[in-house]
C-alpha cells in the first residue's frame, strides 16, 4: 500500500526520447507513431537567429498525471479506470468498452487506444511490467540518461520523492483544474 | 522536431484503424501474442544477460531480459562507470535492430552487374571458395603485392578481431573512420598537451562547447554527468554552434557563429586571456613550452575580439565576456575537445589552439579540467605479423604531412578512381563500415567499389556499400556474440565485457568465426604465392624448411581460440576477473568495495578520494613533456608551427547559396539505424534546416519538399524553416536517403548528405572536410 507520485527534474532532460522506446518495450506498446504512453513536449523555440530565447526552449517530459482526482476516471461508464491500491489509475482491459470518453475528459492528452489489448490504455508507472516483478523504478526513470525521474511513494516521508517535494520548489501542470496530479515538476 | 498533434483529434481515425488492424509489434508484444496463441507451445524460460550496447560507439552496459530465447527487454547496467546506468533511445531499440527482418541472413554471390542488387544465396564454403578463388588470381597477377588488397572497418570492439587478419595478410592498406571522423582533433590534443584525456563534466564549473552537441550527440558518461548540473545548477555551459541545438537550449549562452570560423573566435580568446593577463602563469611557467613564441605569434598578428567578430559573427563584447569568465573560473574551466568531425581544412590547428586556451586555464590533469585518469591494461592478444617483401606502401602517404595507420579515405579512395596509384588496387575486405554513406561525394565512392574486382563486405544489414560488394558475409548483431573484453581508462577506469545473449539467427556468424573460416580457406593458397614471387621467403626456406617459414605466415593462428577462452586470457591477471565480466559485464578490481548505490537513480564506482583526476603530477606525454606552444618540426611538412588563422579560411557565401552542415540527432546513429522501426517512430525521415525568414522569402513552408545540390550532386529532402539556423547556413542530419533498396524503411527516406558533399581533405592527417560544401536549394 503505498501512494505513488513521480518528481521530474525536467530541466536535466535533453529530449533524447529514450523514455518513450523504454516505455514502448517494457509494456508493450505496439510501434507506430501514434502509439505512446509517454512523450516530450517541445515547442518551437522562439526569436529570430541570432537571438533565440534559450529560456522559450524547454523540453517536457509527461506521461499520465495519476491525478487523486482523476476525470477520466469519473467519467468511465464501465469502471474500467479505477484506482489501485497503490493510487496509480489502472484500467482493466476487460471492462473498457472503447467509448473514449476518458480520452476526451483528460485534460493532459494521456490516453490513447492500444490496438493489441483494445482499450484506450497509458501510463500505469509500470505496474504490471516492472513493480509486480519486484522493480523499484519505471521504465523511463531507470533508462534515462540525465535521471530526469524520481519515482516513489509520497506516503513515506523516507522516500526520495518525498524529501525531494519537501526541499525543492516545484509545479504540477493544470492545477487550477483541481485534477491533483501526482506528476511533480521540480524548478 | 516534433508536430504536436492532439491524439483526440486523431480518435475517430484511432479506434476505426483498432478494428481494422494490421500493426506492427514490438517485442514484447510478439512474445505476448506468441504465447496467447494455441499452435504454439513455449515453456518459460527465462534470463539475464550483462551485455553492452553496440548501437553507437558509447558501449554502454546493459542487462539483456530473454524470455524462451527471445530478448524481450534491455535495461541500463548501473555498474559500469562509463554509462552510469542508463540507455538511450538507440539502445532501447537495440532489440529492433537484433530482429529488423531486413537482416542480411546468409551468405550471398553477386549475381548480376554490380550495383544491380541482384545477389544468389550461396553457402559458407562456396563464398570462401569464390573469395579464394579471385584473391588468388589478384596476388598472382600482382605478383605477391599484398597491398593491391585493402581493408576497411567500422567502429567496434571487433574491429580487431578483422584487424588481426589484415595484419596477418600483409597489405599497407587500413582504412577506418579515423580520416572521416576525430582524427584532428584527437592528435591536436595529443600532440599538445600529450592526450585527448577526458574532461571532467561531473566538475567542470565552466565549459565552453564548440560544435560538440552532447545532449543530441550523446557521449557517456559527458552526456549523464553534465546536464545534471546546467542551466544555473552548478556548471556555465557556452555553446558555440551555427545551429540553436538541444545543447544550446541548455547552455547559458549560445553564440550561433559562421560556419568553419572557430580558429578564430578561440585565437581572439586566447588574445584576451594573454593581454589581459588572466592566465594561470604559475601553470604556465611551469608547465609550457614556447609559451613566448605564442604569446608573441597571438599578440602580434592582433587576433582581438575585434577582429575575430568580423571573422565569426560572435560580437566582441561576447568575446570578451566569455574570455575573462574561463579564466575566472580556471581551472575548473574546459574548452571542450569534442569528437564529431572534421569541418575545415584548419581543424588541426583549431583543435591545438583549444588545448593551448584550456591549458592556459591551468585545466589539464586536475579535478574540473581535462584529466588523462588511470588505465587498466589487458594482456594482449599476440597476432602474427609477418612480412611480405612484394608488399608495397601505403598508395596516399603523400597525399597529406602525416598519414597514419588508419589511412585517409578521401584520398586514398580518390587516387584510385582518378587513376593516380602508383599500383592498381584490385580488392577490398570490409567490415561493418559503409563508404558509400560515410565518406563525401558518393558518386565516387561508387565507381571506386565498381573498378574493384573484389569487394567482400561483412555486415548485419544490406547498406548502400553491401549492395556494391560481390560477396556479403552475414554478420550477426552484437546480441548475438561476445566481443573481445574492453579496458576503459579514465578518472574511474573498469573493464566491460560484451556477453552473447542469444544464438546467432538465420546463418549469420561472430567475425570471429568467420575470420576463422575465411583464413583456413585462404592460408595456405597464399602462402604458395609469396613461395614464388617473394625473394626473402625463398631463401629462409632453403635455408630452413618450408614448414618452419609457413609458421610465421599462417592466418589462422591468430583465430585459433575461442573468443571467451582470448578473454579469459586478457583479464587473468585480475583474480576473478573472468568470472564476473561473464555474469555482470563490468569489472574492476575494487568493485566489491566501492561500488554503491546512493540513490533511486545513483550509485557510486569509485569515492571521491580515489578516483584518478590527476595523475601526471609534472610531466605531459609530449616530446618536451610539456604543453607544445610551437610544433617546429612540422613546418618541414606544410603545417604552421602554431595555431594561425588565414584568408583563405573566409569562404564567400554568395547571395542565394547556403553552406552546407551536418551532424546527428539522438535517436540515430549516422546510417548504421537508418532502417530501425523503433527510431523511425520518433524521428520519421531527417528534414532540411532553413532559416525561417529566407524560406518565407523563397515561398519554402515546413514539409516542402527541395532539392538541396552541390557542385558533386544532389539530394531531396522535406524542408524546415526555423530560425535556429542563420540565413545562409544549411542543415541536415546524417545517415538518411539510402539508396539501398533492401533496406525496406530506410530506402529514399530523407536526404542523402554524402551525394552532396564536396570530397576535400585537410593537410594534417588528410581528413575529410565536411562543412566546405556550398549548396544551393530550389523548390520541388
Amino acid at each position: 500500500m503505498a501512494r505513488y507520485g513521480m518528481a521530474l527534474n525536467y530541466k536535466n532532460c535533453i529530449n533524447c526520447r529514450a523514455c518513450e522506446t523504454a516505455c514502448k518495450e517494457e509494456n508493450g506498446v505496439l510501434l507506430g507513431r501514434d502509439n505512446y504512453r509517454i512523450w516530450v513536449g517541445v515547442k518551437e523555440a522562439e526569436g529570430e537567429f541570432p537571438n533565440i530565447s534559450i529560456m522559450s526552449q524547454v523540453y517536457h517530459p509527461s506521461q499520465c498525471q495519476h491525478c487523486d482526482n482523476a476525470p477520466c476516471q469519473q467519467v468511465c461508464p464501465t469502471n474500467a479506470t479505477y484506482y489501485d491500491e497503490n493510487h496509480v489509475v489502472r484500467v482493466n482491459p476487460t471492462k473498457c468498452i472503447l467509448c473514449t470518453y476518458c480520452i476526451n475528459a483528460c485534460p493532459y492528452d494521456a490516453r490513447y487506444v492500444d490496438n493489441r489489448t483494445v482499450t484506450v490504455d497509458k501510463c500505469n508507472f509500470c505496474s504490471d511490467t516492472r513493480l509486480a516483478n519486484g522493480e523499484t523504478t519505471t521504465a523511463c526513470q531507470a533508462t534515462c540518461p540525465t535521471k530526469v525521474r524520481v519515482f516513489g511513494d509520497l506516503d513515506d516521508p523516507k522516500s526520495e520523492i518525498s524529501q525531494l517535494l519537501a526541499t525543492k520548489e516545484y509545479r504540477r501542470v493544470k492545477e487550477h483544474l483541481g485534477t491533483e496530479p501526482k506528476l511533480f515538476y521540480i524548478l | 522536431m516534433k508536430v504536436e498533434i492532439s491524439r483526440r483529434r486523431f480518435l475517430q481515425g484511432s479506434v476505426a484503424m483498432s478494428i481494422a488492424g494490421g500493426v506492427t509489434l514490438s517485442s514484447s508484444s510478439v512474445i505476448a501474442s506468441a504465447a496467447s496463441s494455441a499452435n504454439v507451445k513455449l515453456g518459460n524460460e527465462e534470463k539475464n544477460v550483462a551485455t553492452l550496447c553496440e548501437m553507437c560507439v558509447n558501449k554502454c552496459a546493459a542487462i539483456a531480459h530473454v524470455r524462451n530465447g527471445v530478448v524481450t527487454k534491455l535495461d541500463p547496467n548501473p555498474l559500469f562507470p562509463k554509462s552510469r546506468n542508463m540507455l538511450c533511445a538507440r539502445g532501447n531499440a537495440g532489440v529492433q535492430a537484433l530482429y529488423d527482418p531486413d537482416r542480411i541472413k546468409y551468405p550471398l554471390i553477386r549475381d548480376g552487374e554490380k550495383g544491380s542488387g541482384k545477389f544468389k544465396r550461396v553457402s559458407w564454403n562456396e563464398a570462401f571458395a569464390y573469395i579464394e578463388e579471385k584473391l588468388t588470381k589478384i596476388l598472382e597477377e600482382e605478383k605477391d603485392n599484398r597491398s593491391t588488397v585493402a581493408f576497411c572497418a567500422g567502429e567496434g570492439m571487433a574491429e580487431h578481431t578483422f584487424k588481426n587478419f589484415f595484419t596477418g595478410f600483409g597489405s599497407a592498406h587500413f582504412l577506418n573512420h579515423a580520416s572521416l571522423c576525430l582524427a584532428t582533433t584527437v592528435s591536436g590534443y595529443a600532440l599538445t598537451i600529450g592526450g585527448y584525456g577526458q574532461a571532467d563534466l561531473d566538475n567542470a564549473k565552466y565549459v565552453i562547447m564548440a560544435g560538440a552537441n552532447r545532449a543530441e550527440a550523446i557521449v557517456t558518461p559527458d552526456t549523464m554527468d553534465f546536464f545534471k548540473r546546467t542551466s544555473g545548477r552548478g556548471a556555465k555551459l557556452i555553446v558555440v554552434d551555427p545551429r540553436f541545438t538541444n545543447t544550446a537550449a541548455k547552455s547559458d549562452k549560445w553564440l550561433g557563429i559562421n560556419v568553419g570560423t572557430d580558429l578564430a573566435f578561440v585565437l581572439a580568446l586566447t588574445y584576451v586571456a594573454i593581454k589581459e593577463e588572466r592566465y594561470n602563469k604559475a601553470f604556465v611557467e611551469a608547465y609550457f613550452a614556447d609559451f613566448a613564441d605564442y604569446k608573441n605569434h597571438v599578440l602580434n598578428n592582433n587576433y582581438t575580439p575585434e577582429w575575430a567578430e568580423k571573422i565569426t559573427g560572435i560580437k566582441a563584447a561576447d568575446i570578451y565576456e566569455v574570455a575573462r569568465d574561463f579564466m575566472a573560473h580556471a581551472p575548473q574551466a574546459i574548452y571542450y575537445q569534442g569528437r564529431r568531425t572534421t569541418w575545415s581544412k584548419n581543424d588541426f590547428q583549431l583543435r591545438r589552439a583549444q588545448a593551448i586556451f584550456t591549458a592556459l586555464a591551468g585545466s589539464i590533469d586536475v579535478k574540473g579540467g581535462i584529466c588523462f585518469g588511470k588505465s587498466l591494461p589487458l594482456i594482449p592478444h599476440e597476432a602474427a605479423a609477418p612480412l611480405y617483401a612484394q608488399a608495397q606502401a601505403r598508395i596516399e602517404k603523400g597525399e597529406a604531412a602525416v598519414v597514419g595507420g588508419s589511412g585517409s579515405w578521401v584520398a586514398f579512395r580518390n587516387m584510385v578512381v582518378e587513376g593516380r596509384s602508383p599500383y592498381p588496387i584490385r580488392a577490398l575486405f570490409n567490415y561493418k563500415h559503409n563508404p558509400m554513406q560515410n565518406m563525401p561525394n558518393n558518386k565516387k565512392t561508387e565507381e571506386f567499389l565498381k573498378k574493384l574486382d573484389l569487394v567482400v563486405t561483412i555486415d548485419t544489414m544490406p547498406s548502400d556499400t553491401v549492395m556494391l560488394s560481390d560477396v556479403i558475409l552475414p554478420e550477426c548483431t552484437y546480441l548475438e556474440r561476445t566481443d573481445p573484453v574492453v579496458s576503459y581508462g579514465g578518472i574511474e577506469p573498469s573493464i566491460a565485457q560484451r556477453n552473447k545473449v542469444v544464438d546467432p539467427m538465420f546463418e549469420s556468424k561472430p567475425v570471429m568465426d568467420i575470420m576463422r573460416g575465411l583464413s583456413a580457406k585462404l592460408s595456405k593458397p597464399l602462402f604458395e604465392i609469396t613461395k614464388k614471387y617473394d625473394e626473402d621467403v625463398k631463401m629462409a626456406i632453403e635455408d630452413g624448411s618450408e614448414e618452419e617459414v609457413y609458421q610465421e605466415y599462417d592466418l589462422t593462428k591468430a583465430f585459433a581460440q575461442s573468443q571467451e577462452e582470448l578473454n579469459e586470457h586478457a583479464v587473468s591477471k585480475y583474480e576473478g576477473a573472468a568470472e564476473i565480466l561473464k555474469t555482470k559485464g563490468v569489472f574492476y578490481p575494487e568493485m566489491n568495495e566501492y561500488f554503491k548505490k546512493t540513490g533511486v537513480n545513483d550509485y557510486e564506482y569509485y569515492p571521491e578520494n580515489k578516483r584518478y583526476y590527476s595523475v601526471l603530477k609534472t610531466k605531459f606525454n609530449t616530446p618536451s613533456k610539456k604543453i607544445e606552444c610551437n610544433l617546429d618540426a612540422l613546418t618541414k611538412r606544410g603545417i604552421d608551427a602554431m595555431p594561425t588563422w588565414k584568408k583563405e579560411y573566409e569562404m564567400d557565401i554568395p547571395e542565394g547559396k547556403f553552406r552546407f552542415i551536418t551532424g546527428r540527432h539522438a535517436q540515430f546513429t549516422q546510417s548504421g539505424t537508418s532502417n530501425n522501426k523503433m527510431l523511425l517512430d520518433l524521428v520519421p525521415q531527417n528534414y532540411a534546416w532553413i532559416n525561417k525568414r529566407v524560406a518565407n522569402k523563397l515561398g519554402i513552408k515546413f514539409g516542402d519538399t527541395i532539392e538541396v545540390s552541390s557542385k558533386v550532386g544532389k539530394a531531396t529532402i522535406k524542408a524546415y524553416p526555423t530560425e535556429k539556423i542563420g540565413p545562409n547556413t544549411l542543415f541536415f542530419i546524417h545517415g538518411f536517403g539510402v539508396y539501398s533498396s533492401a533496406l525496406t524503411l530506410a530506402h529514399n527516406n530523407g536526404g542523402n548528405d554524402s551525394s552532396i558533399i564536396e570530397d576535400s581533405i585537410e593537410p594534417m592527417h588528410g581528413a575529410s572536410c565536411l562543412h566546405d560544401t556550398l549548396v544551393d536549394i530550389r523548390k520541388v
